[in-house]
C-alpha cells in the first residue's frame, strides 16, 4: 500500500533533476507572468523621455534600467513573460491536438489516409518554419491570437511526423491485433491499446514545443509581425535593444536572457521527461 | 596438453550494489581437436563462458578468482593487447544471429578483406584470391558474385557460412560456436553443422559448442558439460552424459524434451524456472535443489563437488536419478463423433502480397491454393520452415489478412468477405495466441485486465470479470496474486500462459497458435504442453498449431500439414506422416531433425 | 544513385506544384490590392483599374494561377511593387549570398556536431556525461537569433573585434562573377575584399552553425550508442579488431545514417534560420529581401522568395536522400 502511494505521489520522473529544475524554472516564469501587474514597478507602456537609457541599478526605481523611450525594462520583461507563456501554452497544445489527431489517423488507419497526411507533411516540411510563419502572418495580420494560430498551423507537423511513426510501431504490435480479435471496436482499440503507449512521447514533445513556441513568438515580434505594437513582447524589446546596441547593451541582454531561461526551462523539462519516460526521440529544431 | 582449461574460474556480478557469485569455481578442459558441448537452458551461464574467454563481459561482471588458460596462458590476466592478438587468429567466434553479425553497410568482400588484412594478407589481387577461396571452402555458390553483395541480400544460412569462413580463415586452434544454428531453419541447421564438422576435422580445431539443444549436442559433441545456474552439474563423454545421466537436471531436461522416436510419452515438467542473476546470491548448496524432484534437506546446504573419473557429476544423491520417470503413454484425446461440421474449412485459399513500389512491384504468393478441414476438438499442426506461408495461413484464418482467392468458413459460416458480420462471427468462434508475448501483451495493462479483455469488449460487469479472472488463473496454474502484476513483471512462461488465457477467456471453438512454445526453455515448454493437454481434456476447442518444431508437433497434435512454398505438400495423421513420409520435402525435413 | 535522385526529384515536382498553389491562394485572399500597391499613391482609380487589367487581376483565380505559374516556369517572377524592379534580378543577387552563408553554417554545424557527438560518446558512462548533456540541452535553448545577438554584443560591441553589418567593409568594390562573394573576391584576386567578406561572414555563419550543432551531436551520440549494441560490433571485437578500427571502420558509418537523415531535416530549419540572422546582421540575402517584402506587403517578392526557399529545401533533401542511398546498401533492391 505504501509502495502504491509512493508510486502515485512520488513517480519516477520527479526524481530526475532535469525535470525538477525545468519545472521550477517554468513555474517561476509562470509566477512572474501571472503576478506581472503586481510585481512590475511601472506601467510597461509608461514613457518618460527625460529618463531614457537609465543604467541597470538595484534599488533604483528602474532596477533593470530604461529603454530609449524611458520605459521600465523590468516591467516590460514581466509583462512580456505573460504574453510569451500564453502563446507557448495555447499554441503548443493546439499544435499537439492537430498534429496528434492526424498522426493517429495516419498511423492507425494507414492506406490512403496515411498517404495523404504524409504528403501534406511533406509539403509543409518543404517550407522552413520561419518562412512559413512569416507568410502566414502576412495573411493573418498581427495580433497575439494570430501568432498562436500561425504557430499551430506551422508546428503541427512536428507532432505529426514523430508521432505517426510511433503510432505505426505500436499499431503493428500483436496486442493491438489481439484486441481487435477479441471484439474491440476501432475506437476502443485506438484509445486503450495504441494511445496510452504514445502518451510519454506526446508529453515530451509538448514540453519541447512550448520552448519552440516562445522562440517563434519572439522571432515574429522581432520582425514586427507578431503582436500588435501596443502589446509588450520580448521580441519587440530585442528589436528595440538591437537599435540601441551602443547606448544600452544591457537592454538587449535582458530579453535575450529571459528567452533563454524560459526556453531552457521547457527544454530541461522535455529532456528530463524523455529520459525518465524512456522515449526514443530524435528531434531537430528550428 | 589441454588447449583450453578453466581452473576454479569464479565470475562475480554486481547487481544493485550486491556482489553475486555467478560461477563458483568452474573447472573444465578442452583438448585440441575435440568438440566440447556446453548445454543448458537460458540463464545457465553458457554464453558467459565464451564471453570470459574473450573478456568481453557485460558491465559489472568480473573474474575474481581462477584462470581460463589458452595454450598455457591465462586469458583473464593477460594484457588486453595480447588477448586481442589471439582473437580472430587463434581463437575464433561463430555468432548466434548470422543476419545481424555482419556489418550491414559493408559488402561481403570488404568484410572478408578486412579480416584477411588483419591476418597478414596483402595486395588487392591476393586478397581477392583469399576471399574467393574462403567462400569456396564453405561451399557457397558463385563466390565471385557474392563478394560485391551485402548481408541483407543473403539468407541466414549464407550469412552464417560467410561468418564460418571468416572464423576458419586464420586456421584457429579454438572455435567458440555460441548457439550458432539456433536462428536457422532445421534443414539449414543440418547443413551448417555438417560444414562446421568438416572444417573442424580438416584443421583439427577444438570447438566449444554452446547450445540449449540436448539432441543437437548429442549428435555434434565429443564431450558434453551440462550447466545449471552457473554451475557445471555434469560433464563427460557425450554418449555417457546424455545416455546415462547421473544428474537429476540432465535427466529432467531429457524427459522434458518430446521424443522424435518411439512412443509419444508424457513430458516431465520441472516446476518454475532457472533462477535469475539476483537469486543466485541466496542459493547455497546445490543450486538445482529447490527444483529437484529427488532432493534432500542437506542438498540445500552442501555444495556438491563434481565427482567421478571420466564422467563426472555434481549430485549428492546420484542413485536416485533413475527414479525420475514419466508415463510412457499419453492420455488419448477426448472421443468425438464423426461427421460434425468442421470448425474450420479452407477451400483453395491463396494470398499474394505486393512488395516494392511501382514499376518494380512484385507479387509474392505467400499461400497458394490451400484447402483444409479441422473437426471440432481436433489438434492440427502446420509445420514448415520460415517463409513457407504457415504464419500467413494462421493470420488468414483469424482475419488479420484477407484472402486473395478461395473461401474460408468457420463453424459452417462463410467469413471470406471479412466484413463486420464476419468479424463478429470470428470474435465468437476463433481466437489467436501470438508468438511473442512481449508484443502480444499490452505492457500497460494488468494481468487480470488482459485475460478478461474479451469480457471488456462485451461490456461485462466488474464482478463477472473478477470471477472469470479467478477461474482462468486457476486453470492456467497461476497464483491469484499474479492478477495485479504487469506483464513486465512476469517470467517468459507466465507471459505465455497469460497469452493463452486471454485467448481462452471467451471459450473459442478454434484456437490458432503461432509458434507459442518456440523461444522458451525446454522445461517451460514442457509445462505449456502439459497445460494444453489438460485444457483439451477440460474444454471443447480445436487447435491450429503453427510450428517449426517437429518434436513438439509430434507430441501435441493428431494431424499434421506440411507446408512448403505456400502449399500443403503432405498431410495426414502425425504418426503416419512422421513414420512414413511420402513427399520428398517432408523426408528432408525429418532427416534434418537431430534425434 | 543518380536514378534514385531523379526519382526523388520526380516526387519533388508535385510537391512544388502544391506549394505554389498554396502560396498563390494564400496570398490572393489577402485584403491587399497588388495593382494599387504597384502604382504611385497619386494614381487615380482608373489608372489603377488599367494596371489591374494589365496585371491580369480581373480574370478568374484559376486562370491567374495558370498565368503566374507559366511565368514562373519561364523565369519571369514579376515586378516588385515597392522596389519597382524585376523580382528575378533581386533574387539573383540575394540567393547566392544566402547559399554562401548557409553552406558555411552547415559546414560549421556539421563539424561541431561530429566533434561534439564523438566527445559525448566518449564520455558515456562517465560522471562528466550528465554535465555535458545538460550543456547540450542549454545550448539547444539558444536559438540562432539569440546567438546572433550575443555575438554582436560580445565580438562586435564589447570587443570590437569583428564587423556585424553587411557583407563588405566600406570602400571596397564588390566584384560580380558568380554572385558568391568569397569566391568572386578570390577570382578577381582582391585579397582585401576577400578578407573583409570573410570577416563579415564569420559571426553570422558561426551563430547559425552553432545553433544547429547540438541536435547533430545528440543524434550522433545516441546512434553510436545504439550501434555499439549491435551484434556486428561485438563480432568485430571478437575478430580482434582494435577499438579505433571498430569505431572508424564499422560503427561510424552505421551511425552516420540517422545523423544524415537528421541533417537533411536540419537543413530546412537552418535555411529558415538564416532569415533571422540575415536581418540581424543586415546581410543582403533572401531573408532580408523577404522581411522587407513582408513589411511592405510586396506580394510578388513574397511569392517568389517563398517558392525559392521550398525549391532549395527540396533539392537539398533529394540530395541527402541520394547520399543516404549511397551509404545504406539496405535500401537498394535485392
Amino acid at each position: 500500500m505504501i509502495r502504491l502511494l509512493r508510486r502515485y505521489f512520488y513517480p519516477s520522473w520527479i526524481r530526475s533533476g532535469r525535470v525538477v529544475i525545468g519545472l521550477l524554472i517554468v513555474l517561476a516564469v509562470l509566477a512572474a507572468a501571472i503576478l506581472a501587474p503586481v510585481l512590475a514597478p511601472h506601467d510597461p507602456a509608461e514613457q518618460d523621455l527625460m529618463l531614457t537609457f537609465q543604467p541597470m541599478r538595484l534599488g533604483s526605481p528602474f532596477p533593470l534600467g530604461t529603454d530609449g523611450l524611458g520605459r521600465c525594462v523590468l516591467s516590460r520583461l514581466l509583462h512580456g513573460a505573460s504574453l510569451a507563456l500564453k502563446v507557448a501554452f495555447i499554441a503548443a497544445i493546439g499544435a499537439m491536438l492537430l498534429g496528434a489527431a492526424l498522426a493517429y489517423a495516419a498511423g492507425y488507419l494507414g492506406g490512403w489516409v496515411d498517404w495523404t497526411i504524409g504528403r501534406a507533411v511533406d509539403v509543409w516540411m518543404s517550407f522552413p518554419p520561419v518562412v512559413l510563419s512569416l507568410i502566414l502572418m502576412v495573411g493573418l495580420g498581427t495580433g497575439a491570437s494570430n501568432v498562436i494560430l500561425a504557430i499551430i498551423l506551422v508546428d503541427w507537423t512536428r507532432f505529426c511526423r514523430v508521432l505517426r511513426s510511433e503510432v505505426l510501431v505500436v499499431t503493428r504490435r500483436d496486442h493491438v491485433a489481439a484486441a481487435r480479435l477479441l471484439g474491440f471496436t476501432h475506437w476502443r482499440t485506438l484509445l486503450l491499446e495504441v494511445v496510452p503507449a504514445t502518451i510519454p512521447l506526446l508529453i515530451t514533445l509538448l514540453a519541447l514545443e512550448m520552448g519552440i513556441a516562445v522562440v517563434v513568438e519572439a522571432i515574429l515580434s522581432f520582425v514586427g509581425l507578431g503582436v500588435k505594437p501596443d502589446q509588450v513582447a520580448w521580441g519587440q524589446m530585442i528589436a528595440d535593444g538591437r537599435e540601441a546596441i551602443y547606448q544600452a547593451p544591457a537592454n538587449l541582454l535582458a530579453p535575450v536572457a529571459a528567452i533563454f531561461v524560459t526556453v531552457a526551462g521547457f527544454n530541461l523539462l522535455g529532456d528530463g521527461l524523455r529520459r525518465t519516460l524512456d522515449v526514443r526521440l530524435v528531434e531537430g529544431r528550428g | 596438453m589441454s588447449l583450453l582449461v578453466a581452473r576454479g574460474l569464479t565470475l562475480e556480478a554486481e547487481v544493485e550494489g550486491d556482489i553475486v557469485p555467478v560461477f563458483r569455481g568452474l573447472n573444465f578442459a578442452l583438448e585440441p581437436g575435440r568438440v566440447l558441448g556446453l548445454v543448458g537452458e537460458s540463464g545457465a551461464g553458457k554464453s558467459m563462458v565464451g564471453r570470459t574467454i574473450a573478456q568481453l563481459l557485460p558491465p559489472g561482471f568480473r573474474v575474481s578468482h581462477g584462470t581460463m588458460e589458452f595454450d598455457g596462458a591465462d586469458l583473464v590476466a593477460m594484457a588486453p593487447e595480447h588477448r586481442r592478438s589471439l582473437l580472430g587468429r587463434e581463437i575464433a567466434f561463430i555468432p548466434q544471429e548470422p543476419l545481424t553479425a555482419l556489418n550491414p553497410v559493408l559488402s561481403i568482400g570488404a568484410q572478408l578483406d578486412e579480416h584477411h588484412r588483419r591476418l597478414g594478407v596483402r595486395g588487392r589481387r591476393t586478397l581477392r584470391e583469399y576471399a574467393l577461396a574462403a567462400l569456396a571452402a564453405v561451399h557457397l555458390p558463385d563466390p565471385a558474385g557474392l563478394l560485391s553483395r551485402y548481408p541483407h541480400q543473403l539468407s541466414g544460412g549464407q550469412c552464417q557460412r560467410v561468418l564460418i569462413a571468416m572464423a576458419f580463415a586464420g586456421h584457429p586452434r579454438l572455435v567458440i560456436a555460441d548457439e550458432a544454428t539456433t536462428a536457422l531453419d532445421v534443414t539449414t541447421q543440418a547443413h551448417i553443422i555438417a560444414l562446421m564438422r568438416e572444417l573442424q576435422r580438416a584443421s583439427n580445431t577444438a570447438v566449444l559448442f554452446i547450445t540449449h539443444d540436448l539432441r543437437l549436442a548429442a549428435g555434434v559433441c565429443d564431450d558434453v558439460a551440462v550447466m545449471y545456474a552457473g554451475d557445471i552439474v555434469e560433464i563427460g563423454p557425450a554418449a555417457q552424459v546424455l545416455g546415462a545421466s547421473r544428474h537429476p537436471y540432465t535427466r529432467c531436461l531429457q524427459l522434458a524434451n518430446p521424443p522424435m522416436l518411439g512412443t509419444r510419452r508424457a513430458l516431465y515438467a520441472l516446476p518454475e524456472q532457472m533462477p535469475g542473476l539476483r537469486a543466485l546470491a541466496r542459493l547455497n548448496g546445490c543450486r538445482f535443489a529447490p527444483r529437484c524432484p529427488v532432493k534432500a534437506d542437506y542438498c540445500l546446504r552442501i555444495d556438491p563437488p563434481l565427482e567421478g573419473d571420466l564422467h563426472r557429476s555434481a549430485c549428492l544423491r546420484p542413485g536416485l536419478v533413475e527414479t525420475i520417470e514419466v508415463a510412457d503413454q499419453l492420455a488419448p484425446p477426448p472421443w468425438r463423433p464423426a461427421g460434425e461440421t468442421p470448425v474450420l474449412a479452407l477451400d483453395h485459399v491463396s494470398k499474394t502480397f505486393t512488395t516494392g513500389t511501382w514499376p518494380r512491384a512484385v507479387e509474392v504468393a505467400a499461400v497458394r491454393g490451400v484447402s483444409l478441414r479441422i473437426a471440432p476438438g481436433e489438434f492440427v499442426a502446420v509445420v514448415g520452415e520460415s517463409g513457407s506461408g504457415k504464419s500467413t495461413l494462421g493470420r488468414l484464418v483469424v482475419g488479420l489478412e484477407q484472402p486473395s482467392a478461395g473461401r474460408i468458413a468457420l463453424a459452417g459460416t462463410d467469413v471470406t468477405a471479412g466484413d463486420e458480420a464476419a468479424r463478429l462471427h470470428r470474435v465468437a468462434t476463433v481466437q489467436m495466441v501470438f508468438q511473442d508475448p512481449q508484443s502480444a501483451l499490452n505492457p500497460r495493462r494488468r494481468v487480470a485486465s488482459i485475460i478478461t479483455q474479451a469480457l471488456e469488449a462485451e461490456g461485462a460487469k466488474f464482478a463477472v470479470r473478477e470471477k472469470r479472472v479467478r477461474a482462468l488463473l486457476a486453470e492456467m496454474g497461476m497464483p491469484l496474486e499474479l492478477g495485479v502484476r504487469m506483464p513486465g513483471q512476469l517470467s517468459g512462461g507466465q507471459r505465455q500462459r497469460v497469452n493463452i488465457a486471454r485467448a481462452l477467456c471467451s471459450v473459442p471453438r478454434l484456437l490458432v497458435a503461432d509458434e507459442i512454445v518456440s523461444g522458451l526453455d525446454v522445461s517451460v515448454q514442457a509445462q505449456l504442453l502439459l497445460l494444453l493437454h489438460r485444457l483439451r481434456q477440460d474444454h471443447d476447442f480445436a487447435l491450429l498449431f503453427i510450428s517449426h518444431d517437429l518434436s513438439v508437433v509430434r507430441h501435441l497434435c493428431d494431424r499434421v500439414l506440411v507446408m512448403h512454398g505456400g502449399e500443403i505438400v503432405e498431410e495426414g495423421p502425425t504418426e503416419t506422416v512422421f513414420g512414413w513420409p511420402r513427399h520428398e520435402y517432408t523426408r528432408t525435413l525429418l532427416a534434418a531433425v537431430p534425434r | 544513385m543518380i536514378l534514385a535522385v531523379v526519382r526523388r526529384l520526380a516526387t519533388v515536382v508535385p510537391i512544388l506544384l502544391v506549394v505554389s498553389l498554396l502560396l498563390f491562394t494564400a496570398l490572393r485572399v489577402l485584403p491587399i490590392d497588388p495593382a494599387a500597391m504597384s502604382m504611385p499613391p497619386t494614381a487615380t482609380k482608373d489608372e489603377i483599374e488599367i494596371a489591374r487589367q494589365q496585371m491580369g487581376l480581373d480574370r478568374p483565380l484559376p486562370e491567374q494561377y495558370a498565368i503566374w505559374l507559366a511565368q514562373v516556369v519561364t523565369g519571369d517572377l514579376g515586378r516588385s511593387t515597392h522596389l519597382r524592379r524585376p523580382v528575378a534580378g533581386l533574387l539573383a543577387e540575394a540567393l547566392p549570398a544566402t547559399i554562401e552563408l548557409t553552406a558555411l553554417a552547415m559546414l560549421i554545424a556539421g563539424s561541431l556536431g561530429l566533434a561534439g557527438g564523438l566527445m559525448l560518446f566518449a564520455l558515456r558512462g562517465d560522471a562528466v556525461e550528465a554535465i555535458a548533456e545538460t550543456g547540450t540541452t542549454l545550448m539547444m535553448s539558444i536559438p540562432e537569433f539569440l546567438w546572433a545577438l550575443l555575438f554582436i554584443l560580445v565580438f562586435g560591441v564589447l570587443l570590437e573585434a569583428l564587423p556585424f553589418t553587411g557583407r563588405l567593409g566600406p570602400g571596397l568594390a564588390r566584384p560580380m562573377v558568380t554572385g558568391f562573394l568569397l569566391l568572386d573576391t578570390l577570382l578577381v584576386r582582391d585579397l582585401a575584399a576577400f578578407l573583409s567578406a570573410a570577416q563579415h561572414m564569420i559571426l553570422p555563419a558561426i551563430a547559425l552553425g552553432i545553433a544547429f550543432a547540438p541536435p547533430i551531436m545528440r543524434v550522433l551520440r545516441s546512434s553510436l550508442i545504439d550501434v555499439y549494441h549491435e551484434d556486428y560490433i561485438r563480432q568485430a571485437r571478437l575478430r580482434g579488431l582494435s577499438e579505433t578500427r571498430v569505431l572508424l571502420g564499422h560503427a561510424l558509418r552505421n551511425a552516420a545514417l540517422p545523423t544524415l537523415t537528421l541533417m537533411g531535416v536540419q537543413f530546412g530549419f537552418l535555411f529558415g534560420g538564416s532569415l533571422l540572422v540575415e536581418v540581424i546582421y543586415s546581410y543582403p540575402g533572401m531573408g532580408n529581401l523577404m522581411v522587407d517584402a513582408v513589411r511592405n506587403a510586396d506580394l510578388p517578392i513574397i511569392q517568389a522568395v517563398g517558392l525559392t526557399y521550398c525549391v532549395v529545401v527540396l533539392l537539398i533533401n533529394s540530395l541527402v536522400d541520394g547520399l543516404y542511398l549511397v551509404l545504406n546498401p539496405r535500401l537498394r533492391p535485392r
